[in-house]
């Protein structure tokens, strides 16, 4: 198709094409709809390499991620500050992955990272915690919630540390093959 | 750690970043190994690997996009020293490769009620998904044997047919006895509007000599200079690559869910884990739909909390009460096998009834469906009060599911045979006095033509089936939900709206299939009929799913269900093969219609055309045949099926090995790094000592 876009020049589209699972129509109506996030930041012409990024709120306010509850650490992942700001680069990256093309090892590692929320590589007892309350919007009991942990860290701790490493959680994901479907986002 | 490409594909992980070997982790471990090493993959530079291989490694990094860009940049700068004919074969193959990438997406487009389906998997989960993904196998499969049964039988009789002038070589009976060879099927005198309509529901009337059924093909043989046809031949070797056909697909299909199923370790082990970190549907938009599903898992996490319960309360219970929880389940296992048989025998009485009363208003139209509403009853209530009696049987939610599931699979298909039952020992007289079928071979007082009104019988119950699932929807379905939603006394809000209970509907669908299956050789367009009633009632439980029905507390298992469902369609495919090859085999066929006019049994044919085949090819046909071909091609699968199931085995127990090896692994790390802590604290303390 005819190079008649003036946002990206070929090198940076191609460069998009080989590191993300979009065709070139689709970076660019990605592009549209992080700019449609906040019109006056975004200008139209990346061709220099802007350094902008769109606040987290704004983010977090997309239809598709308005009611996923881990719609924070989602963000928080993929950002490059670690905030939830995103770049056009954490944006696309996002997406990419969450896309059901990418496959399930990369999907499993960043599934790790969200549920990991005190980014200490491994998922302990207070994350599994703090991931069943989103889960579940805090209407588990004390009790049931810890017993529902210890049967998790029972069936999936391999290495017998006390917590998931992302080995473990990887042998896990393998066991699971509704994994690449729900952790999928369409857009 | 360096990332090996390579090793992926070796590793019992799939793994990246993937383990180094045993002997390699001791050596590389000089540091405690809880740093990060695992969050920084690095990349393998190894210029020997293909380049689009490079390519897809890129794509498939956990490196933020920068790191990504500045790797892809350096790639780009290394221009190998190629030749121009190998840089014209790179170049084409990029082409190529972006080119099927693109249209993959294309075609993505075209695969029948993609995006419904996964609106549906989004809402209602895996099980609900099952369902439909189920009736779209289905509806594929009816409209290809379709295609299957038009081209060989339906357009070849109505070209023969449009062309009956004096050139074709109609074989007519020799021996006709009279009474055999009488057949009328259009009424006679006035008729009153509405036996249109019940003509419509029964295939009797101006349906019934019609391709719709049987009797209307006729046995034509055109043999001209250089093309021949034999329209009887044509008709049998059709239906048994059509049952053949259909064997295959399920067995393909059956081969990918077990696939699955040996994949997650066969069990379904990881409930909790597997619930927790792959249950929630990232694709979810809404605020009710979030709120559903949070309630759902919710309710999952508490229901196999309870189960765990039941089961350590199971296993205290002392020999007294295990020896007369035993004698209960016996004792509610009697009563709902007599459930069972006393619904045969009223299956079995009303199709005796059905098919010797004769008449055309309408208390007629409700006999002739008697059979049909004998069978949809019973499939009604019977599993309703086993689900009332195993509420007394006290196991755990999970075996009540099984048991419910394989008493209803036992009733339907069991009642479907005991009505092909009745209706073949009518037909050959082995209710009746002896004398009727002496003249015929078949009792040709009732039946004129047996075939067709076979035929009538599938194409009735088939009908039946469908204004029933019609009927439960409008009738049922609509009201309670309006009820539900707009009175608020507490006996409905308990009762609460509808749930889609996925195995009843995906019986329903396997006993409509079955239907089909014994009725294709009587009724050629039953594969047509069943796939626009198919489609239709996708459509319409699709509308009821979405505006009815909540979404399941319990999440069906979708992934041994699959193959359960796929085993309860071969077995109503082995049923209907059955009745195909008694059919053909043995009873004699109707003299007065049909292409099997002539002949003692519908088999006949094949013998009588093989003797006009040219010589080279009946000798190879026999020697397939003889013992010479058959006992070493029977030898040569047994060597195989043993190597493929050592195969299995050695890699079950590679599988094993590997995980015990993990557990290994990681021991070795606390250990080490317990050491590695000791000795540097004495290291310090040394040096405090100094």
């Amino acid at each position: 198709m005819g190079n008649k876009q003036t946002i990206f020049t070929a090198q940076q589209l191609d460069a998009y094409q080989d590191c993300t699972f979009f065709t070139r129509k689709e970076i660019i109506r990605l592009f549209h709809r992080y700019r449609d996030l906040a019109p006056q930041l975004i200008p139209l012409d990346y061709t220099n390499k802007p350094d902008v990024k769109v606040p987290y709120e704004l983010i977090g306010s997309m239809p598709e991620l308005k009611e996923n509850p881990f719609r924070q650490r989602i963000a928080e992942v993929f950002s490059e500050d670690g905030e939830g700001n995103m770049t056009l680069d954490d944006f696309l990256d996002m997406f990419s992955v969450l896309s059901e093309m990418a496959p399930r090892d990369l999907k499993a590692y960043y599934a790790f990272k969200i549920y990991d929320f005190n980014n200490d590589d491994y998922i302990c007892k207070s994350d599994l915690e703090k991931t069943l309350n989103k889960l579940t919007r805090n209407e588990l009991s004390e009790d049931e919630s810890r017993l529902v942990c210890e049967k998790v860290i029972d069936e999936a701790d391999l290495d017998n540390d006390g917590r998931l490493s992302l080995e473990d959680f990887q042998h896990m994901i393998v066991r699971a093959p509704d994994f690449l479907s729900t952790f999928h986002i369409r857009i | 750690m360096d990332w090996n490409g390579s090793q992926r594909h070796g590793s019992a992980m799939g793994g990246y970043p993937s383990y180094p070997s045993p002997q390699e982790s001791l050596r590389l471990r000089r540091r405690p190994t809880n740093v990060a090493d695992q969050s920084s993959p690095q990349f393998n530079w190894n210029p020997d690997r293909k380049e689009d291989e490079r390519r897809q490694d890129l794509k498939e990094l956990p490196l933020p996009m920068a790191l990504k860009k500045s790797i892809w940049q350096v790639q780009q700068m290394k221009i190998p020293a190629v030749s121009r004919w190998q840089s014209w074969k790179m170049q084409k193959s990029k082409t190529l490769k972006r080119f099927r990438e693109s249209s993959g997406g294309a075609l993505a487009y075209v695969a029948l009620w993609r995006r419904v389906l996964q609106k549906i998997g989004g809402h209602f989960g895996g099980g609900v998904q099952s369902y439909f993904l189920f009736l779209r196998f289905l509806v594929v499969l009816n409209f290809l044997s379709f295609l299957l049964i038009a081209s060989f039988v339906l357009v070849p009789s109505i070209v023969f047919q449009s062309h009956n002038s004096g050139n074709n070589n109609t074989v007519n009976i020799s021996a006709g006895k009279e009474e055999c060879t009488t057949y009328d099927p259009n009424p006679q005198g006035l008729v009153h509007f509405y036996t249109y309509f019940i003509d419509l529901l029964t295939g009797t009337g101006f349906m019934e000599y019609s391709y719709l059924f049987y009797g209307y093909y006729n046995n034509t043989e055109v043999i001209t200079n250089d093309f021949s046809y034999n329209i009887p031949l044509a008709y049998l070797l059709t239906a048994g690559f059509y049952f053949i056909f259909c064997l295959i697909c399920i067995v393909i299909r059956m081969g990918s869910a077990v696939r699955i199923a040996v994949k997650t370790g066969g069990k379904a082990v990881g409930g909790y884990s597997t619930l927790v970190f792959t249950g929630w549907d990232y694709g979810l938009q809404g605020d009710r739909a979030v709120r559903l599903k949070q309630n759902s898992i919710r309710y999952q996490l508490q229901v196999d909390l309870e189960e765990e319960r039941i089961k350590l309360k199971a296993a205290s219970l002392t020999l007294a009460q295990i020896v007369g929880l035993y004698s209960l389940r016996a004792f509610l296992n009697l009563i709902v096998l007599a459930l069972i048989g006393g619904s045969f025998y009223g299956i079995f009485l009303a199709t005796e009834f059905s098919q010797g009363y004769q008449g055309t208003d309408f208390v007629s139209l409700v006999v002739e469906y008697l059979p049909s509403i004998v069978i949809t009853a019973a499939n009604f209530l019977v599993p309703f009060l086993c689900d009332q009696i195993a509420l007394l049987e006290r196991h755990s939610p999970s075996t009540t599911v099984i048991l419910a599931l394989l008493r209803a699979v036992f009733l339907r298909m069991i009642s479907l045979g005991v009505l092909l039952f009745t209706l073949w020992s009518q037909i050959t007289c082995r209710t009746a006095e002896r004398g009727t079928c002496q003249p015929c071979g078949y009792n040709h007082t009732l039946y004129p033509c047996w075939e067709t009104r076979v035929g009538q019988e599938m194409y009735k119950l088939a009908m039946f089936d469908f204004i029933t699932v019609i009927a439960v929807m409008i009738l049922v379905e609509f009201p309670r939900r309006m009820v539900v939603d707009h009175c608020s006394c507490k006996l409905v809000k308990f009762v609460g709206r509808q749930e889609f209970v996925v195995p009843q509907n995906v019986l329903g669908l396997v006993y409509g299939q079955t239907v089909v299956w014994v009725g294709a050789l009587f009724c050629p367009l039953l594969p047509v009929i069943n796939t626009v009633k198919f489609v239709i009632i996708f459509y319409c439980k699709r509308i009821t799913l979405f505006y009815n029905c909540r979404p399941a507390d319990r999440t069906f298992r979708s992934t041994s269900s699959n193959f359960f469902f796929l085993l309860v369609l071969l077995f109503g495919w082995m049923l209907a093969c059955l009745t195909l090859i008694y059919s053909v085999a043995v009873i004699h066929p109707s003299m007065s219609c049909g292409p099997f006019l002539s002949l003692t049994t519908m088999w006949r044919v094949v013998p009588n055309s093989f003797y006009s085949l040219s010589d080279t090819t009946r000798e190879f046909l026999l020697f397939i045949g003889s013992q010479a071909f058959s006992v070493p091609l029977f030898m040569l699968s047994c060597v195989v099926l043993a190597y493929v199931a050592a195969l299995a085995s050695v890699y079950g127990q590679s599988v094993s090995l590997l995980r015990a090896q993990l557990k290994l692994e990681g021991r070795d790390k606390k250990f080490l790094v317990k050491q590695i802590e000791e000795l540097s604290s004495v290291t310090k303390r040394r040096e405090q000592n100094f």
